[in-house]
């Protein structure tokens, strides 16, 4: 088992890094020009169902907004475009 | 006479028109106050949210309502940038009920990219114990062998933690840097059983030493579906005194010197899949503690002992829900599968080799109200002694049926 950690490990990495420099070399517009409905569809869903922006008013939305930037390591420019969205649609 | 009366129809069927006129015109403006009224920002705001979970656990030797949990999570947030949460964990749990608090903390958005935080803070160590441990995000009904109780990776402890996201190119980083109390390591002495395992979560260190840790996250594809990280955590667990210093005999014995050393690898995959019209959901992560030597006590036969402290667990889960059909009622179901597995220091008093596979059948009735129903094979050896019950495994050793229900609030 152990003699697999070390080159498991190694490609791993190599992976990762190749996926990495290949996507810093992407149009950057197209990560500017998200829309806060797509960042919600795209980051809610990697740790639970995606919310139903009725669920709460804008108030509420903001905290919560501030709760998952906190907790999921959103950048700013996310969260406010998903809460604006919320906000919005709700 | 006749003209008179019209006259006085004509002025009132006027004023009747002009005061219901007035009447509606005052209840719209009614209406628009309240809309601007809750569409207007509050500068603070206080709320609880939280999750619970009740459920059946059914096996060959037991049939239970169990883990009946309620987790209300209070938050107040002032401004734009601080943010204080807390949540409190309640549980009744074979006849007994216990409230713990599952963290505390206060933080602070200082730039974009930059979230400074103090308290009780959940531990960025892998990914589960941070975001996957509510009731209504973790698919199944139980958390993967090496989580919670007498587990081997830390879930949350008192300190202060730097965190942020940051977009580089089209890929982001997720960071998170911390430095918290730390484990403190069971001597033997209250637990002869479990000598050598640390204990995480002391609202009090035990030394002067703080341990350290940190989690770097890469989300490299355009659409952040992928997302693969590291962690590390190092820690001195031993107390500066020797807990058998009142012993003549056993005085020499001392961990004071005993260092730990956490690593961690995980992964999390969240896609629609077009061409199969759902989502699917990969997670997993690897875990691998490993703890200097040090000579402990065995009070059964008064034998010294020691071994080596090195342990690892992990798991991984599949989950697949077709959301994208048309049919109401199947887009609402998930399929889930996991595998974990937890392995304790060989010739520790607390060896154990544990394997679990849990298949699981989810109904979701809204995006935060879920029936999870599931079968859990549960494999495992003990070593040492076999005093003590399996380490990490929640008490379970036998095949379980588990039919749970759990909604966010």
């Amino acid at each position: 088992m152990k003699k697999f950690i070390i080159p498991s490990i190694f490609v791993f990495t190599l992976f990762v890094c190749m996926l990495f420099f290949q996507n810093c070399t992407a149009s950057k517009e197209a990560i500017a020009n998200k829309s806060g409905a797509q960042l919600w569809g795209e980051n809610c869903l990697r740790c639970h169902n995606t919310p139903s922006p009725t669920d709460f008013n804008d108030t509420q939305w903001k905290t919560i907004g501030l709760h998952m930037q906190d907790r999921a390591n959103l950048t700013k420019d996310e969260a406010d475009k998903i809460v604006t969205f919320l906000q919005s649609a709700n | 006479m006749n003209f008179n009366r019209f006259i006085l129809i004509w002025l009132l069927l006027g004023l009747s028109k002009s005061y219901a006129q007035d009447s509606i015109q005052s209840q719209l403006d009614a209406v628009k106050s309240e809309i601007t009224d809750l569409k207007k920002i509050e500068k603070s705001h206080f709320m609880i949210r939280g999750f619970t979970q009740f459920g059946l656990d059914a096996s060959s030797e037991d049939l239970s309502f169990n883990m009946t949990s309620f987790n209300p999570i209070i938050l107040w947030r002032h401004g734009d940038r601080f943010l204080f949460e807390s949540e409190l964990e309640m549980e009744y749990m074979s006849n007994i009920f216990s409230l713990n608090l599952g963290y505390a903390s206060a933080s602070y958005l200082v730039t974009k990219g930059l979230v400074i935080k103090g308290g009780k803070i959940l531990i960025p160590f892998g990914t589960f114990g941070e975001k996957f441990h509510p009731s209504w995000s973790n698919k199944l009904a139980s958390a993967p062998l090496g989580f919670g109780h007498d587990g081997m990776v830390p879930m949350a402890d008192v300190g202060v933690e730097v965190k942020g996201g940051v977009q580089v190119g089209s890929a982001k980083l997720s960071y998170a840097a911390y430095a918290v109390n730390g484990p403190r390591i069971k001597d033997g002495t209250e637990e002869p059983t479990e000598a050598g395992m640390l204990s995480f979560e002391n609202m009090n260190d035990n030394n002067r030493n703080k341990a350290f840790g940190a989690r770097l996250g890469i989300l490299p594809l355009q659409n952040s579906s992928l997302e693969l990280g590291g962690s590390v955590y190092y820690a001195l667990p031993g107390s500066f005194k020797s807990p058998f210093a009142g012993d003549p005999k056993l005085k020499d014995l001392n961990y004071n010197n005993v260092t730990a050393l956490l690593t961690a690898l995980d992964l999390c995959f969240v896609k629609i899949i077009q061409p199969l019209s759902g989502v699917l959901d990969i997670k997993g992560q690897y875990n691998v503690s490993k703890i200097s030597n040090a000579t402990y006590f065995n009070p059964s036969d008064t034998a010294r002992y020691t071994f080596q402290n090195n342990a690892s667990s992990y798991y991984i889960q599949v989950a697949f829900r077709p959301s994208l059909l048309d049919n109401k009622v199947l887009k609402n179901f998930e399929l889930v599968g996991r595998y974990s597995v937890y392995n304790t220091p060989k010739k520790s008093l607390w060896e154990s080799e544990q394997s679990q596979i849990q298949f699981g059948l989810d109904y979701w009735f809204t995006w935060r109200t879920v029936i999870k129903v599931s079968y859990q094979i549960n494999n495992g050896t003990m070593g040492g002694s076999g005093m003590s019950s399996m380490a990490g495994m929640a008490g379970m050793s036998a095949n379980v049926i588990l039919f749970h229900i759990a909604t966010g609030f």
